[in-house]
């Protein structure tokens, strides 16, 4: 039987209670030609080196746990193939994120934006059971339905220049997944979540480098979902104040 | 490679954790890769943006002052530096322009009101001919033609 292929993973390692730095550590293990990234990860946690710590979950791209980055693009480990890479390959922490363990990162400055947008259908009274289901027609939607296939692995953040210049910036899929409930015709949550955009920090602060859309796993297009959520609160502030000076009139 | 990178201040959660972290890198790259380095010139346009509202402030200042201001001011447009000035800041504002009518069809909506948006290419190709159809027209009036 022909030798296995080999490949040299090099992966960031820290250990808190060790390390005052990442440091970086190779492993040359045996691939084969279908595997993932992910697949090599775990090579290397189960029969090379226990203590690798990295975070996977479904492996086929749906929860969005596996993001980190690969030979410096941030990448789903679980969609990515081996192969598209040399004999070395380097993976990496998610950049723009504090590193807990090795290629584990602090998610919970992303929870707490994603929480800022609420990302969930609001709605001024809610409608009695016997008031019968809130239709939706497959055109309106249509309108969102690109947004709503964010899966919060966080690649997005990752990539964005605006993230890594703005600490307080809500980021792309946060705005992308407020701007996704603002077009759902069942929700009434615009206001609320407008406010939101327009602080600093919010939407106005996207320059558009579009890289959030480049590495996308999903094909959201962020940085097309924040120029959308621009416009609309542009209109939103410029129709709040004609409406409030017609009232005083 | 990544460790060379910048120890940045990005997404961190307002409250630290009990578990110390390593502060978070900025991406591999950054900012000479890709879509970074029009994320830079976009930016760096700030000074152009600065700068000419000033020179429109000073021409609206000569105007007030009266026709030898003016007249001053013309005169000083003729200094290389100032059209060195002029040729770099133009050759920004239409990098500026043609860059947003390229990303133009992705900040609309599928559909204005009842219906369905025109095609990305028609977009793309309708605010261009305009841009250079304006700019040509711009050009024509300044240089004395009509």
């Amino acid at each position: 039987m022909a030798d296995k292929q080999k490949k040299t993973i090099v992966v960031t390692r820290f250990d808190p209670d060790k390390d005052e730095a990442p440091r970086q550590q190779r492993y040359e293990i045996p691939v084969e030609p279908d595997w993932k990234v992910l697949d090599a990860l775990n090579y290397i946690k189960d029969h090379v080196d226990g203590t690798l710590s990295h975070r996977w979950s479904c492996r086929m791209a749906v929860c969005g746990s596996c993001g980190m980055n690969v030979d410096g693009t941030p990448k789903l480990t679980c969609k990515d193939a081996l192969a598209d890479y040399g004999d070395s390959v380097e993976v990496t922490p998610l950049a723009n994120f504090p590193v807990v363990r090795d290629l584990v990162v602090d998610i919970e400055g992303f929870m707490e934006r994603l929480q800022k947008v609420k990302p969930f259908i609001l709605r001024a009274k809610e409608l009695a059971v016997e008031d019968g289901p809130t239709r939706q027609s497959p055109v309106e939607l249509d309108d969102f339905r690109q947004f709503s296939m964010c899966i919060n692995c966080m690649l997005c953040y990752a990539a964005c220049p605006v993230t890594t210049n703005e600490p307080d910036f809500l980021g792309p899929a946060a705005i992308a997944l407020g701007h996704r409930y603002n077009l759902d015709t069942r929700d009434q949550g615009q206001a609320e979540r407008n406010q939101v955009f327009r602080e600093d920090g919010g939407v106005f602060a996207c320059s558009y480098a579009g890289e959030c859309s480049e590495v996308c796993p999903k094909h959201v297009d962020p940085s097309g979902a924040i120029q959308q959520a621009k416009m609309a609160n542009v209109i939103d502030w410029v129709t709040g104040l004609v409406l409030r000076r017609g009232d005083a009139g | 490679m990544s460790h060379a990178r910048p120890v940045i201040d990005a997404m961190k959660p307002t409250k630290p954790g009990a578990t110390r972290t390593a502060p978070p890198r900025a991406p591999d790259g950054f900012p000479s890769r890709g879509n970074y380095r029009g994320y830079l010139a976009f930016g760096f346009g700030g000074f152009f943006l600065f700068t000419l509202s000033l020179l429109v402030l000073r021409s609206v200042w000569a105007i007030g002052t009266g026709e030898a201001a003016w007249n001053r001011l013309q005169a000083g447009f003729q200094n290389p530096l100032y059209v060195i000035y002029h040729a770099i800041a133009f050759l920004w504002l239409s990098w500026f322009i043609l860059r947003l009518f390229r990303l133009f069809p992705a900040t609309q909506p599928k559909r204005f009101g009842p219906f369905q948006r025109p095609p990305d290419a028609v977009m793309v190709a309708g605010l261009s001919g305009a841009f250079v159809v304006v700019t040509l027209a711009l050009a024509t009036i300044l240089w004395g033609a009509v």
